[in-house]
């Protein structure tokens, strides 16, 4: 029962990261749709930001954070103005956006690869890495603030898009793209936040998952997780993501607690297809058009 | 001239995988970020077919093919059915070679398990594998013509509307991967028979990258441009070696530049043909008979 209530608490913990990485990808999803297969990579540079802020310039690691989220909106920011918006407006397939997106991964991958080196960084906590006595249970703390840092930007988001003109906008656009546009909402500035949106949960992420599992130029591997997370959920609905990635979290923690590591990624990506060819709208199974 | 052989057999089991994904991606217009799972699927089947029930080479072969078929419509009749479309399909297809490669690992007894399985006799020489690239392009080149390859182009462009004239883009779909994971089936089996050896990591998901870029340099609605993307994208590492870690960049960099200013890739819509000949010839000889005949182009 112990076992039991630690690998819950580290799924929720994993989940919790999952579940912010796919909020990244439902949001552009649901307004653009198309998958942005280059999120991954910015994660790892989010993650790479913060182990050079950490560990080159010697700064605390909140600093650390906030380095790895500018340099993550800066990425994504780019990744949209170079290659999604001039393909967008030339009304270009969804396929010409995925195969772009699939470029930006895997060039700024092998980019990170060829620069930096393929080897793993260990990127220092300067958060206090003792183990957290809840009852009979031992979690490390790392889990326990990246439950909660997640579940405050997940708020935070919430807020934002609940409560903000500005959220209101994304959320029409995520109704029925054109439309807005007709009705005056500037997509164009929508999708810069949007994209700024996807990047700081790629930043907060690979922070968190730098410090979870060391840095590396493969760590982009994660945000397919997160894919698979926002695919259980329902694509391009944010609730779903949330609760995907609870469950995927959870599901690949008992997984590997109980039956063996080696087998969670087939797990994973097992409940994927099953889930795609049993319930093609996720979890949350709406339509398309209540998308927020 | 045994390194020759090696790279020209290379260059064809790439052209059968590329020329199925051709299909699959650049005609019909279905996103598929795992083929490398079919060959996967495809070597390891005839390696036990010849290793361990005694089939012959070329028939263990074919009918690796065939096991890569099964797969893909186990796969792919639940997926296409419910209209996965575009990127939910792409991420099925990573997800199945994720899996192909994860289980192949953890299967000891038959597969051997991460390290594969070695000592597997060299039966496929590279006469025969021209032969073979030679037959199965040409008859995809003849299925392209078809109707079924018209339909295939009609369920690409507007599937609604080639819907609307009566046809299924269902089967189309399905047909059209069915057709390629055979294609991917048959070039790993004769890239195991010719390498000798197999491991989950000979097919891995940076193979399926390979056989994309192919088809997104040659052109979307080509064969010939990705076969000889194909062909170049197996040449060029081999001779700018010292470049070998910048490879994976350049692709990535080229998928986005591509799609950026020439999104039909490098040939587009145009095959190589060899018509040009046939009309410089008749130029020719209708300059030394001195008549203005002139014939109708091709």
């Amino acid at each position: 029962m112990n076992l039991f209530l630690q690998q819950l608490v580290i799924g929720l913990s994993i989940g919790s990261v999952y579940a912010l990485l796919a909020v990244g990808y439902a949001l552009i999803t649901s307004i653009f749709n198309f998958t942005n297969f280059g999120y991954g990579a910015v994660m790892m540079c989010g993650a790479f930001a913060a182990y050079f802020a950490v560990v080159k310039l010697g700064f605390p690691t909140l600093i650390g954070l906030v380095f790895a989220i500018i340099f993550a909106v800066f990425i994504s920011l780019i990744t949209e103005l170079v290659a999604y918006r001039p393909l967008r407006k030339r009304k270009s397939p969804r396929l010409y956006l995925m195969i772009t997106a699939m470029g930006f991964n895997i060039f700024l991958l092998n980019l990170a690869v060829v620069l930096l080196g393929a080897n793993v960084r260990y990127l220092p906590s300067t958060f206090s890495t003792d183990s957290i006595h809840m009852g009979s249970i031992v979690v490390s703390a790392l889990d326990v603030y990246s439950l909660f840092a997640s579940l405050i930007s997940l708020a935070v988001l919430w807020v934002f898009l609940y409560l903000s003109k500005q959220g209101l906008a994304i959320r029409s656009a995520a109704h029925d793209t054109d439309t807005a546009g007709l009705m005056g909402i500037n997509v164009n500035k929508v999708s810069l936040i949007v994209f700024a949106i996807s990047g700081i949960t790629a930043g907060i992420a690979g922070t968190f998952m730098g410090m979870k599992y060391t840095v590396y130029p493969n760590l982009g591997d994660i945000a397919n997780k997160a894919f698979i997370a926002s695919v259980i959920g329902g694509m391009g609905s944010l609730p779903g993501a949330v609760l995907g990635g609870f469950i995927l979290g959870v599901i690949e923690t008992m997984v590997s607690g109980y039956i063996s590591s080696a087998l969670r990624d087939l797990f994973s990506f097992g409940i994927m297809i099953l889930v795609l060819i049993f319930l093609p709208n996720g979890i949350v199974g709406k339509k398309v058009q209540d998308k927020l | 001239m045994l390194y020759i052989f090696s790279i020209i057999v290379f260059v064809c089991v790439h052209g059968i995988a590329v020329s199925g994904l051709s299909l699959l991606t650049g005609y019909t217009g279905i996103f598929s970020i795992g083929h490398a799972g079919f060959m996967a699927v495809g070597g390891y089947a005839a390696v036990v077919l010849y290793k361990n029930l005694g089939v012959p080479f070329l028939l263990a072969v074919v009918l690796g093919g065939f096991i890569a078929v099964i797969v893909s419509v186990i796969l792919g009749y639940p997926a296409l059915r419910n209209k996965l479309e575009g990127d939910a399909f792409g991420i099925v297809m990573l997800g199945f070679v994720t899996v192909v490669r994860v289980a192949i690992s953890n299967i000891k007894p038959v597969l051997g398990g991460a390290i594969g399985i070695t000592g597997i006799p060299r039966l496929s020489s590279v006469w025969l594998v021209i032969l073979i690239t030679a037959i199965m392009v040409y008859c995809m080149r003849n299925f392209i013509k078809s109707d079924y390859g018209k339909n295939c182009m009609a369920v690409q462009q507007q599937e609604s509307a080639a819907e609307m004239v009566g046809v299924n883009p269902l089967r189309t779909k399905l047909r059209a991967l069915m057709i390629s994971a055979f294609y991917g089936g048959v070039a790993g089996g004769l890239f195991v028979f010719y390498a000798t050896f197999v491991s989950p990591m000979s097919f891995a998901e940076a193979k399926s990258n390979d056989l994309l870029a192919a088809v997104v340099l040659g052109g979307m609605c080509s064969l010939s441009g990705p076969l000889m993307a194909a062909g170049i994208l197996v040449i060029l590492p081999e001779i700018l070696r010292f470049l070998a870690v910048w490879r994976l960049v350049f692709y990535g960099l080229a998928f986005i530049l591509i799609m950026l200013f020439r999104p039909d890739g490098l040939f587009g819509y145009r095959e190589i043909s060899f018509k040009w000949v046939g009309r410089l010839y008749h130029k020719i000889k209708a300059g030394i008979g001195e008549r203005q005949k002139r014939t109708g182009r091709g």
